[in-house]
């Protein structure tokens, strides 16, 4: 059986390990929310090593359509190929080419498949995909062929609240919003990050963090992916952890905007 | 039991179907919970609620059903009250919170806080505060919130939460809820409702369409066959009219961050944002200083922007009734020779999509405020907040 637990790099809640797991056992995609930075998509690679599966990732645009994930039909090139008069060009089949979802479909073993962003696409997106997504086959209108999964696929989505999903499509889903860490959460967040970190190093710049936090003012409050590399740049430039909080060093990589920068520099001041 | 919580979730307004419902119950066969109520907790949150702005929803129903459970972890509502005084740790200080760890209980394990917690919690049956034994705040035993024990057990409160119930009793969701005031992010969400793509209107055919002329060009048998089609592109165009200084001022933030996200979202064709104090009269204003003289005349912007734009007005609808109906009540500018309400009426007629946003509204007709329910009569008004934009921006794209 299937089982997922924090891995070495990944430290996830007990909660969202729950989750996880609910969602290996009823064979439903989970749906994963949550700020920015805490991590949606690192959860896929982590549930893919965990289980020592393949990880197959779907990067969703604004422009992707349901189909791309199915299969495309590549006509350009049989129209091409077709004045030359290369062989095989009667053959469809030789110009359908699966897309990732196809991919997870096809493959042999059982899969990871993240969706990933599944908001940025149009509002229509998901619904084309329900039908898919709960019967894990779909039909190649071209060569009157159906694709169906061999194992059936683990599937992670993450979605960043841009747009609100359709019902139809949520229902179909478990759901987890990843909470932001607690202090001690992030205290182990860090570490599984860094080797050797300093302690009196970590201890400030948590405290920091967790300082600018709390300024309501702030439009893009930093995440723990931002944590991270501000950590990192101040391990490489050899900060002295005293001053991290009267000094803020390396700021910018923690706050983008100017007008937090800004704020974040009235406050310390 | 079971149905009770179905029907109680429903009845706090979480939409829960039947095959969620199922999925759930497939789930319990499945032993997914693994026995707890805890689990189980998480795992029908999981299962039943897909938005976070549901959590507390959920967390108000599962409390109704489920805290009869003869559990010993259950917390009652009653104890979590008592408990619940966290706006006083800030009396708290350093030096206090010191001195009551040093007094007694300061080394424990938790296995023995945990048996002492329950014994307590089953001996206790009143409110209690500040002694050394029983469950409340302020104390110095390992139990209740706001002690300042170090290794105890924290029930309610600010902290992390472990339990269900403690989740539950802290209302961790409460601000991601619907009704709440909204931010910038979630301004931008629910502007992106109010885009109308024009290849529904009725417009001709002057775009090529290159994937269906490729597709008939291939099934014509390489010869060239066109396909066109109709531009797809946002046709709404939006007109800004926002209430500014004066009773507005605690709402700069809000206003700010909704200006932002209207003009964050460029898939608009065109977006025209004027300002007026209070009441539109015969002048509105290019800033939100509002100024006299950088101002535009409100009957130029009939004659200029046309009556398909879609018009939002943002303001409290705080005004002395004067300000509204007399033809001289506007005390910081030119009237025009008619009232705040004729002006009002006015812009009704020309515009055919108009609503009123409003930070502060009073539900219902409020008496008390005379100006707000009369406009309530003249615009379709609703509050600022994310599920009141959202039925006004399905307001705005009605036909």
């Amino acid at each position: 059986m299937n089982n997922f637990s924090s891995t070495d790099e990944y430290i996830a809640s007990e909660e969202l390990m729950g989750s996880v797991n609910i969602a290996i056992a009823l064979e439903k995609p989970l749906l994963i929310k949550g700020e920015p930075g805490t991590g949606k998509t690192m959860l896929a690679k982590a549930v893919a090593k965990a289980l020592g599966k393949k990880l197959l990732i779907w990067n969703i645009k604004s422009t992707t359509k349901a189909q791309e994930g199915l299969y495309t039909y590549d006509t350009i090139q049989r129209l091409y190929d077709s004045q030359f008069g290369n062989e095989g060009v009667d053959d469809i089949a030789n110009y359908i080419k699966l897309g990732k979802l196809g991919e997870a479909f096809e493959s042999e073993e059982q899969v990871v498949l993240l969706i990933d962003e599944i908001d940025k696409a149009d509002l229509e997106f998901p619904n084309d995909l329900l039908w898919e997504l709960d019967q894990m086959e779909f039909y190649i209108h071209e060569t009157k062929r159906s694709v169906k999964a061999n194992k059936r696929p683990i599937v992670i989505i993450t979605s960043n609240a841009e747009k609100e999903l359709p019902d139809a499509f949520l229902r179909r889903c478990i759901f987890h919003y990843i909470d932001f860490p607690s202090k001690e959460l992030m205290e182990e967040i860090v570490r599984s990050h860094f080797d050797n970190v300093e302690e009196n190093m970590l201890k400030n710049a948590l405290d920091t963090f967790y300082e600018i936090r709390t300024y309501s003012q702030l439009r893009k409050k930093p995440a723990t992916s931002e944590l991270i590399d501000w950590l990192n740049a101040m391990m490489i430039g050899g900060i002295d952890p005293n001053k991290i909080k009267a000094e803020l060093p390396f700021v910018g990589v923690l706050i983008k905007k100017d007008e937090d920068l800004e704020v974040v520099r009235r406050r310390v001041n | 039991m079971f149905t009770t919580f179905f029907y109680t979730l429903k009845a706090k307004g979480l939409d829960v179907s039947l095959s969620e419902w199922i999925t759930l119950h497939d789930a319990l066969n499945k032993g997914l919970n693994n026995s707890s109520l805890t689990g189980f907790y998480y795992m029908a949150r999981s299962i039943l609620v897909k938005n976070e702005t549901d959590f507390d929803k959920f967390d108000l129903a599962f409390e109704e059903c489920f805290k009869g459970i003869k559990s010993e972890n259950t917390i009652t509502d009653t104890m979590l009250e008592w408990l619940d005084k966290s706006d006083m740790m800030e009396l708290l200080h350093e030096e206090a919170r010191s001195f009551l760890n040093q007094s007694e209980d300061l080394q424990v394990d938790k296995e023995d806080v945990e048996t002492k917690f329950k014994d307590r919690l089953k001996d206790q049956d009143s409110e209690h505060n500040g002694g050394n034994y029983w469950i409340g705040t302020m104390g110095k035993t390992s139990f209740g919130n706001m002690g300042g024990n170090v290794g105890g057990i924290r029930v309610g409160g600010s902290t992390g939460y472990q339990s269900a119930f403690a989740v539950m009793g802290a209302r961790k969701y409460k601000d991601f809820r619907n009704d709440k005031m909204l931010d910038n992010r979630q301004f931008q969400m629910a502007f992106r409702k109010l885009r109308q793509f024009s290849s529904k209107l009725d417009i001709p055919k002057t775009e090529l369409d290159i994937n269906q002329t490729i597709d008939a060009t291939c099934n014509n048998g390489g010869y060239l066959k066109i396909v066109m089609d109709k531009p797809r592109k946002n046709a709404v165009k939006l007109l800004l009219l926002m209430d500014s200084g004066g009773t507005m001022i605690p709402f700069t933030k809000l206003l700010n961050e909704l200006f932002q996200a209207i003009h964050k979202s460029n898939h608009y064709k065109d977006v025209k944002t004027y300002y007026f104090h209070n009441c539109i009269y015969s002048k509105l204003y290019k800033t939100p200083e509002c100024e006299n003289g950088d101002w535009i005349d409100t009957e130029w912007m009939f004659r200029n922007i046309d009556s398909d734009y879609k018009v939002i007005i943002v303001g409290d609808a705080a005004m002395a009734p004067e300000e509204l109906y007399s033809d001289t009540g506007n005390y910081r500018g030119p009237n025009g020779g008619l009232s705040g309400e004729q002006w009002l009426l006015l812009l009704k007629q020309h515009y055919k999509k108009v609503v009123w946003l409003n930070p502060k509204m009073a539900p219902g007709n409020a008496p008390w405020r005379e100006a707000e329910t009369a406009i309530k009569n003249i615009f379709p008004m609703y509050k600022l907040t994310i599920d009141g934009l959202n039925e006004a921006l399905v307001k705005l794209m009605s036909r």
